[in-house]
């Protein structure tokens, strides 16, 4: 028996030097101390005491040079407010969903955290975001931002964060590639039928869009049947059908490849860098992308082409502050981000646009760049998505539908019908 | 000690009997190279092209399959480097992998080594709830894991990951050691007790030996499987400076695109220090994997 | 060997619990809590609107009905057996070979064997992607391959990703690529602790090759094969990283599984009542299958 004692010494020994190894290891950023778990559900505005700075934690999901000139942004915060201090963490899109849910679940919410328009009601919904309206009425520049973004951050009259940035889809075209076929830009579905007819062959597709069966698919598909004279609220009607036929028998005619439903926006953007697509349906934050990609490509981009009227669709992120938060010294983060001039710089760095009406004035690109100004003017056409907090349910009918009708699972009528069963019992409930 | 059954498949012998070949043996031989090669080709080829896209240029890779560079490049090579992340991620790989290798070898062996050879009481009650602790997808053991950890306070930290990992691999152990354990004739153990061995000191002094081969290999593994983690440490470890190499990843998969070339030559660094850790070690793993047959 | 006192029994009894205890206490603690808020939460409605203050309310058996009336997760069901089994088939029967081939002595066998492993040390993410860009219908050097080898059409290019026929066998030959070695490296681990001898004695006795095999190989080897094929069941059905990254469930739910079903469901929809109810579901039909393996081995004892 004594042996045993020996060993149960050894084996705890071992355990506990292995943990105490691996606990020094522990974060040395330090958990914001504004962000306990345990405090109550009434928001702690702690004010810092004098000499104390305030740590804020801020999840975000910029990549790239977007990331980088994001980062740049705080560290000038930071410099430029010295009782506050902001760490910013990159997570990806789809992991930063999932974290607002487990820390919605344990109380680890980060201080502000950013968030896709349309998703951000089912997370207000959840409990994620602070109201924040009282600070933003004291603000005073609420009615400077336009109406759509801020409606996604609103939810039964009250404020919960405030847009960042918005963009919406337009139509690129490879000029080169219209020249030879004698293809004038189309304007019309008509026209972009029978220009993409004459651009396809050979390998080359005359239009790429992403069809992935996601929100991003949702996104590529509501600017056709906006421009068709559908709803949400009507999809199965014969309007959203059109839509829907009128893209399948694109595929079915040759004109767009069928891997559009395994495409994202970027893959997408991939086949017209790659020439094998002529034209594609595409946002603005590829701009940039394309000018480091393909910066010899000349291409020019022109608004979606339309049934009865110009339609397209509000993309664009937002920040929130989140529950449990040290609210006055967020929001002293989100002032400084939304600050007019700053919205307009960071703006015009990633291609996107301010959602606010007197940043877009402060830079010319935004009006006088020939590919730019085009996306300005598509930005009055862009309708937002929902707001509804079951709107990623919403968005997966719709992405189905697609989706059944571009793989001949089902017909146009038939996967649209679907979908609206679907979409109106969710409407309703 | 009785040293009938000890595996003796290391020992070398001292003077190489050299058979004559018949021509029939040389030509089956010769076939069997043949054979082994194509096979090699076969499943080299997707880590070829893992290899060869990487050193691409972005438009050559989107544009069309080549199966050898038109142009060559070393950027995504640089990107990997350049990324000042890189190194503390590699720290944190290291780490957690050696943690999630640990706990499991010490709570895994044990356990493999107490079911295997001891008539314990509920023996398969126990093997049930070993196999039954697997039976969940990660994705879905996410959300309580994230909560137990934040009670314990070990979120963004070495710990939490690779306590998820090692509860993926100490069942693993269990199960893939026990027939080793079983495999031990009876008699051993016996001669041990008679030599006055108790269970603890044959433990360290008979079968550790005897089964060393699936202990490196399980080793191995159980590295392995902390240095693959990638959703453990993403959801539990949201701090930029507590992440491991893995979630780099996702710098090369964003709304700008799957950029194939650098996910390539991050694909390479990803595998080259378990394969290192394979070569040295494959002297002991399964008796030396690339040193051979060891029978028919 | 003959009765020990019981004195020596019960002790061994002991000794062997100890050393199993700790490794059972850290199991249960890790997995114990979620299994039960998993099966907690599949009985209730938590989704976007009840989440807030938790007031989800108790639904009994109400979620499982209603997965099992959506066609879709019928779908995923069935799909998930489909990938498992002929998984293990292909995985299991190449490993075993491959495993004897590479145990006969020729030169390369050894290097060669070495080499194959490198498959399955890759991480699931980016073997996922890796496969991704090969399968590509038009883009993809598999289908090039095929093409250049006189075994397809150029025009007429197999839709791995995107034909519903094939998408699933696409994410079942990346599956392989991964699992054929694994298999392989259990299955030789298990074979070189046969000792030579009882080979020897065997070829003496006049038994050829294959009644070596047959009656020496695969009997010994019978509780590696059984666990091989054990856990190879449990991580295949519960597949996830690879479906996910490869297909996402699609193209329209051609690839869908279990575990990505559910995962969709909880944290792509926020219907976490549902997506537990998926990864209960699951988990009872690995439960099964587990405790057919326990019969299967409840003759395996000592030597």
């Amino acid at each position: 028996m004594k042996h045993l004692r020996l060993i149960a010494l050894l084996v705890t020994v071992t355990m506990l030097t292995v943990l105490l190894a691996a606990c020094s290891g522990t974060a040395t950023t330090a958990a914001p101390a504004a962000n306990s778990s345990e405090t109550s559900a009434a928001a702690a505005t702690t004010a810092a005491p004098t000499g104390e700075v305030v740590e804020l934690e801020l999840w975000h999901y910029f990549s790239g040079p977007d990331g980088d000139v994001f980062d740049s942004m705080v560290e000038q915060f930071n410099a430029q407010n010295t009782g506050i201090h902001v760490t910013s963490t990159f997570v990806t899109r789809e992991d930063l969903m999932k974290q607002y849910t487990m820390g919605a679940l344990s109380g680890e919410l980060p201080d502000i955290g950013m968030v896709d328009n349309p998703d951000m009601a089912s997370f207000i919904t959840m409990g994620v975001y602070e109201d924040i309206t009282a600070q933003v009425e004291a603000w005073g520049e609420k009615d400077k931002f336009f109406e759509g973004p801020l409606k996604s951050c609103t939810q039964d009259g009250k404020i919960y964060g405030l847009p960042h940035n918005s963009n919406c889809l337009a139509l690129f075209y490879n000029k080169k590639m219209l020249a030879d076929a004698g293809v004038a830009v189309p304007t019309t579905w008509a026209e972009l039928e029978a220009a993409a007819a004459k651009l396809s062959g050979n390998g080359t597709y005359g239009l790429s869009m992403s069809a992935v069966k996601n929100e991003e698919g949702t996104f590529q598909f509501i600017p056709w049947f906006l421009s068709s004279g559908g709803t949400i609220e009507d999809l199965g009607g014969a309007n959203t059908v059109k839509a829907l036929s009128f893209l399948d028998g694109l595929i079915e005619k040759g004109y767009m490849s069928k891997d559009v439903i395994n495409w994202t926006q970027s893959d997408a953007k991939s086949q017209f860098v790659g020439g094998k697509a002529a034209m594609m349906i595409n946002g603005p934050w590829q701009v940039p992308v394309l000018a480091e990609e393909a910066p010899d490509l000349e291409y020019g981009v022109a608004l979606v082409p339309k049934d009865t009227t110009y339609a397209s669709v509000l993309g664009g992120e937002n920040f929130g502050v989140c529950t449990g938060a040290n609210v006055e010294a967020s929001f002293e983060v989100l002032k400084f981000l939304m600050d007019d001039q700053n919205l307009a710089d960071f703006c015009e760095k990633g291609g996107k646009f301010p959602p606010r009406s007197d940043s877009i004035t402060y830079k010319d690109v935004w009006t006088k760049d020939p590919i730019y100004s085009v996306f300005s003017e598509g930005m009055q056409y862009a309708m937002p998505r929902g707001p509804h907090p079951r709107w990623p349910e919403i968005s997966n009918a719709m992405s189905n539908a697609m989706h059944e009708a571009f793989t001949d699972a089902k017909t146009p009528e038939q996967a649209m019908k679907d979908a609206a069963d679907k979409v109106n019992s969710l409407l309703n409930a | 000690m009785n040293m009938d059954y000890v595996d003796t498949s290391f020992d070398r012998p001292a003077v190489k009997v050299v058979a004559i070949e018949s021509a029939k043996t040389r030509r089956v031989k010769v076939l069997m190279n043949v054979f082994a090669v194509l096979i090699a080709c076969l499943f080299l080829f997707p880590f070829y092209w893992l290899l060869i896209n990487s050193f691409k240029t972005e438009l050559e890779v989107f544009s069309k399959v080549t199966y050898w560079p038109q142009q060559w490049t070393i950027k995504p090579w640089q990107i990997q480097f350049q990324d000042k992340d890189f190194f503390r991620s590699l720290r944190n790989s290291f780490t957690i992998a050696s943690l999630a290798m640990t706990v499991s070898f010490v709570l895994g062996v044990p356990a493999a080594y107490g079911i295997g050879r001891f008539a314990v009481p509920g023996k398969k009650g126990i093997l049930l709830t070993f196999l039954v602790t697997q039976m969940m997808p990660a994705s879905l053991l996410l959300t309580p894991l994230y909560l137990t950890f934040t009670r314990m306070q070990l979120l963004n930290s070495y710990l939490a990951p690779a306590l998820a990992v090692a509860s993926g691999s100490i069942p693993f152990i269990v199960v893939t050691l026990r027939p080793y354990f079983l495999s031990v004739p009876k008699s051993l153990d016996d001669a041990a007790r008679i030599d006055g061995c108790n269970a603890v000191t044959s433990f360290f002094l008979i079968m550790v030996p005897v089964i060393r081969t699936g202990l490196i290999t399980i080793i191995v593994i159980s590295f392995l499987h902390g240095w693959n983690d990638l959703i453990y440490s993403m959801t539990f470890n949201v701090s930029a400076d507590m992440r491991p190499l893995t979630a780099n990843i996702y710098k090369f998969m964003d709304k700008y695109g799957l950029k194939w070339n650098n996910i390539m030559a991050y694909g390479v660094i990803l595998v080259t220090p378990v394969t290192l850790m394979f070569v040295f070690l494959q002297k002991y793993i399964i008796g030396g994997l690339t040193s051979g047959a060891v029978k028919e | 060997m003959f009765a020990k006192s019981s004195l020596y029994n019960e002790r061994e009894a002991r000794t062997g619990f100890l050393f199993v205890m700790p490794a059972l206490l850290f199991m249960v603690f890790m997995i114990g809590y979620p299994l039960i808020y998993n099966f907690q939460m599949s009985m209730s409605n938590l989704d976007v609107r009840s989440f807030k203050g938790n007031t989800s309310e108790f639904v009994g058996l109400e979620n499982y009905i209603t997965l099992f009336k959506d066609e879709v997760f019928v779908q995923a069901l069935a799909q998930t057996f489909t990938f498992t089994i002929w998984n293990l088939i292909i995985q299991f029967t190449l490993g075993f070979a491959l495993a004897i081939f590479f145990n006969k002595k020729f030169h390369l066998a050894g290097p060669i064997r070495g080499m194959i492993i490198i498959s399955w040390m890759m991480p699931m993410s980016v073997t996922g992607l890796l496969f991704k860009n090969m399968f590509g219908t038009e883009d993809g050097v598999i289908n090039d391959l095929l093409v250049r080898l006189g075994l397809m059409a150029q025009n007429m290019p197999i839709g791995w990703m995107i034909d519903g026929k094939f998408a699933l066998w696409s994410v079942i030959v990346a599956n392989c690529w991964v699992g054929i070695p694994f298999n392989m490296l259990l299955l030789t681990t298990g074979m070189t602790s046969i000792p030579e001898e009882v080979y020897e004695s065997a070829a003496i006795d006049g038994a050829n090759s294959f009644q070596r095999f047959w009656h020496l190989t695969v009997p010994l080897l019978k509780p590696a094969i059984l666990s091989v094929l054990m856990l190879g069941f449990i991580y295949t059905f519960k597949v996830f990283d690879l479906v996910f990254i490869m297909t996402q469930g699609g193209p329209l739910n051609a690839t869908e599984v279990l575990s990505t079903f559910s995962y969709k469901l909880s944290f792509t929809e926020y219907r976490f009542g549902l997506g537990a109810t998926g990864a209960v579901i699951l988990f009872l039909n690995l439960m099964i299958v587990g405790i057919f393996y326990l019969r299967l081995i409840r003759h395996e004892e000592v030597a």
